[in-house]
């Protein structure tokens, strides 16, 4: 096959071996790769119902037909998985090289079942697979993992080429917001997928390969990939220079940043933890995921400030937009620090920084007694917030609590209305009260809070909207839809979707391009769009079967009743009311949210 | 005469150079191990190198270089491909791989998808310097 490679390995973890399957071809077109895919099969192989964190869930590798192509971002490697957060299908997915890695080792996916009856790592070296102890890894950090894999290989050209994912003590610890690493600082982030590998008692996924990725039309995807390449400004624009962070800048701009658990849209602190902060004190260098023009990851080091020294690659605009902005933290160093604590002992900052900031707001509520949580945990605590994630990640005292993440903490303190979630995951920093669209996104979202799986803000107001747009209701729902559609390819296709930010590159015709060039598998423009809203109903049709039903689409009571901005925003609420019904309606179904059996026949799920 | 300049502090490490370079040499393929270029990620530096020439021993002293504080192995900066590593040569053949500055005249792929321009082409402007002195001199000696 071009694009993808065909195969995908199903480990059982239970037995302790493992078989390689040929991968459905028509399947594949059908549900495109990566996410699509793994969800697919994911919806096909258990019970919905299935507790997330027993040997019966599964979790799925997959890979996109463009993966560890020249496609630019064309990096993805998704973990699909049933979400001991949330209880709905999740799917993060990282950049890096592994991904890549591992088609090059001859292999589109992963299937991992059952449970390890003790820790177990996976060696995969082109042909050669092998379930390998792991008893000596259990309890290490991400990064002592890496060394010691890495040293154990022995051959440094061999190690060097070498990609690895893995789980820290958070994974071990069936953390609920537990992350996968891969190469240290990428990350598997939402969801808890690091609690389920955790839960099979698997420690790292290890890949070296030497294989080749083919495309169908090489001339023509080098001519496609070129143009899209030409539409990104050079070095990757505000965002390759400046890093993810430039897009915070752009919330904090039109004053949207969620700030002290989302009670106000400005932080008087942000510029001390901004883009030009960490490029004037702690920035070492620029880096780009595997085929990436736009290099927006940060490698920083602070070496100078007592207790917060660290080094790591990150400083994402969202990890200090949570952890930061969102807990009233102006200290940079320690937002760092945060920040470098999740990447080591693997957890996802974004769900870190919501709880914390949640905690905070009980806290200084009085709902949540100091006695409890060891701390006077007011907001802007800094050296609580780095102990408390340090905490949490190996479930120590109050850290055990946090563990549950925002809703469950909040939910035992009796004021689940704290906690700023949606399906029980944090959401991100962009205000709903003031970006509606961004709200009925969040609502919406089939893997809970989050703001990737549409990324309607860029729509609605930073690109081309304006602040008068971005509080309009009204076309929003087609605006959203569109976006899931789209993000639905490009997360299947195995592509990042920050260049769709930068260049607004990512349109259907630009996507049908790659791919058919990439497979020469007959996709039309038509076939893909359509493809796109078939993985969002099959996501959907998982979820209703695991019992998380339209009653689920909403938002934070705070959100929906309270106005809690200042400025242009004032005065204002979400008002997904207006939204949500026409979204219902747009999408085929019903009005509790579930897709019609005509929608179903339409797209080949009935 | 152009010549390819390598400015590591730009280098993201992306690779996408290797895949330019594969794709371009074998068809519809991407495969960096059969890439004549390729990037040396270590910690905190990324370090592009192009393939020269195969030796057939390898070098008797092993070197350690210092540069701007970092402390590299010679082998990693040195564009040979020799028995002592395994890069720059076919995938389980020892086949060596050498950069062909895609042909000529010069039409280098790799920098053509670098767009933090850490790989840029440029003409030796000594060489050209000589070249122009010579015609000086030999437009006063004619």
């Amino acid at each position: 096959m071009d694009g993808w490679v065909g195969r995908i390995i199903r480990v059982d973890l239970s037995r302790g071996d493992f078989a390689i399957e040929d991968l459905d071809p028509y399947q594949a077109m059908d549900y495109i790769g990566a996410r699509g895919l793994g969800t697919k099969i994911l919806y096909d192989e258990i019970d919905p119902k299935v507790d997330p964190l027993s040997p019966e869930n599964k979790l799925i590798f997959m890979n996109g037909p463009l993966t560890g192509t020249g496609a630019p971002g064309g990096n993805r490697l998704v973990a699909v998985t049933k979400s001991p957060l949330t209880g709905t299908v999740t799917c993060p997915n990282t950049g890096g090289h592994l991904g890549p890695e591992l088609k090059f080792a001859g292999y589109d996916g992963i299937i991992f079942e059952g449970k390890a009856p003790n820790p177990v790592y996976l060696w995969i070296n082109n042909d050669e697979i092998e379930i390998r102890p792991a008893e000596h890894l259990w309890g290490k950090t991400t990064n002592e993992t890496e060394d010691i894999i890495r040293a154990e290989i022995g051959d440094k050209w061999q190690a060097m080429d070498t990609h690895i994912a893995c789980i820290g003590p958070a994974g071990e610890r069936l953390v609920r917001i537990g992350a996968i690493m891969t190469d240290r600082n990428r990350v598997l982030g939402r969801g808890g997928a690091g609690a389920v590998m955790g839960s099979k008692n698997l420690k790292a996924v290890v890949v070296r390969g030497t294989g080749a990725v083919t495309v169908y039309d090489g001339q023509a995807f080098k001519e496609t990939a070129l143009a899209v390449l030409e539409k990104v400004p050079p070095g990757g624009g505000p965002v390759g220079e400046l890093g993810l962070l430039a897009i915070g800048e752009m919330g904090a701009l039109f004053s949207i940043l969620a700030t002290r658990n989302f009670q106000a849209s400005v932080f008087e602190g942000w510029g001390n933890i901004n883009m030009m902060a960490l490029k004037t004190q702690f920035l070492v260098r620029n880096r780009g995921c595997f085929a990436c023009c736009v290099p927006c990851a940060r490698v920083y080091r602070v070496d100078n400030v007592e207790g917060f020294e660290c080094a790591g690659e990150g400083a994402e605009f969202e990890t200090h937009a949570l952890l930061g902005a969102a807990c009233g933290v102006d200290n940079l160093p320690a937002v760092l620090k945060a920040g470098y604590i999740c990447n080591n002992l693997g957890m996802d900052t974004i769900s870190m920084g919501g709880t914390l900031a949640c905690a905070m707001e009980l806290y200084e509520r009085g709902y949540l007694p100091e006695k409890d949580v060891g701390y006077k945990l007011n907001f802007g605590n800094a050296q609580a917030l780095v102990e408390l994630v340090e905490k949490t990640g190996l479930r120590q005292d109050f850290g055990d609590v946090l563990a549950e993440g925002g809703y469950r903490m909040a939910e035992k303190y009796g004021h689940p209305e704290i906690s700023m979630t949606v399906k029980k995951q944090e959401i991100p920093t962009w205000h709903p009260q003031a970006v509606q669209g961004t709200g009925l996104e969040y609502a919406t979202s089939n893997r809970g809070g989050d703001h990737m799986k549409a990324f309607v803000l860029s729509e609605e107001l930073l690109s081309g909207g304006s602040p008068e747009t971005a509080l309009k209701t009204e076309g929003k729902a087609a605006m959203a839809i569109h976006g899931q559609h789209r993000n639905a390819v490009i997360d299947s296709a195995g592509l990042c979707t920050v260049i769709l930010a930068i260049a607004q590159s990512w349109d259907f015709e630009s996507l049908t391009s790659l791919l058919e060039t990439a497979t020469g598998a007959g996709y039309t423009q038509e076939s893909v769009e359509l493809a796109g809203e078939r993985i969002w109903n099959v996501e959907r049709l998982f979820n209703l079967a695991a019992g998380i039903t339209g009653k689920d689409d909403t938002l934070p009571k705070r959100i929906l009743e309270e106005p809690q901005l200042s400025g242009a925003w004032e005065g204002h609420v979400n008002r997904l009311g207006e939204m949500l019904p026409e979204f219902y309606r747009l999408r085929g179904w019903d009005e509790e949210g579930v897709p019609t059996q005509e929608k179903l026949q339409e797209l080949g799920l009935a | 005469m152009a010549k390819i300049k390598v400015d590591h502090t730009k280098c993201t490490g992306c690779r996408s150079c290797e895949l330019i370079c594969s794709l371009h040499h074998i068809d519809n393929t991407f495969n960096p191990k059969r890439a004549r270029i390729k990037v040396y990620i270590d910690g905190e530096h990324h370090y592009p190198v192009i393939a020269g020439p195969y030796t057939d021993a390898e070098c008797t002293a092993k070197n350690t270089v210092i540069i701007a504080g970092h402390e590299y192995d010679e082998c990693e900066l040195c564009r040979a491909s020799c028995p002592a590593k395994p890069v720059f040569k076919e995938p389980g053949e020892e086949i060596p791989l050498k950069c062909d500055f895609c042909g000529d005249p010069p039409d280098p792929q790799c920098i053509k998808v670098c767009v933090t321009e850490a790989l840029t082409l440029i003409e030796d402007t000594e060489d050209k310097e000589d070249k122009e002195d010579k015609e000086d001199k030999e437009d006063k000696e004619g």
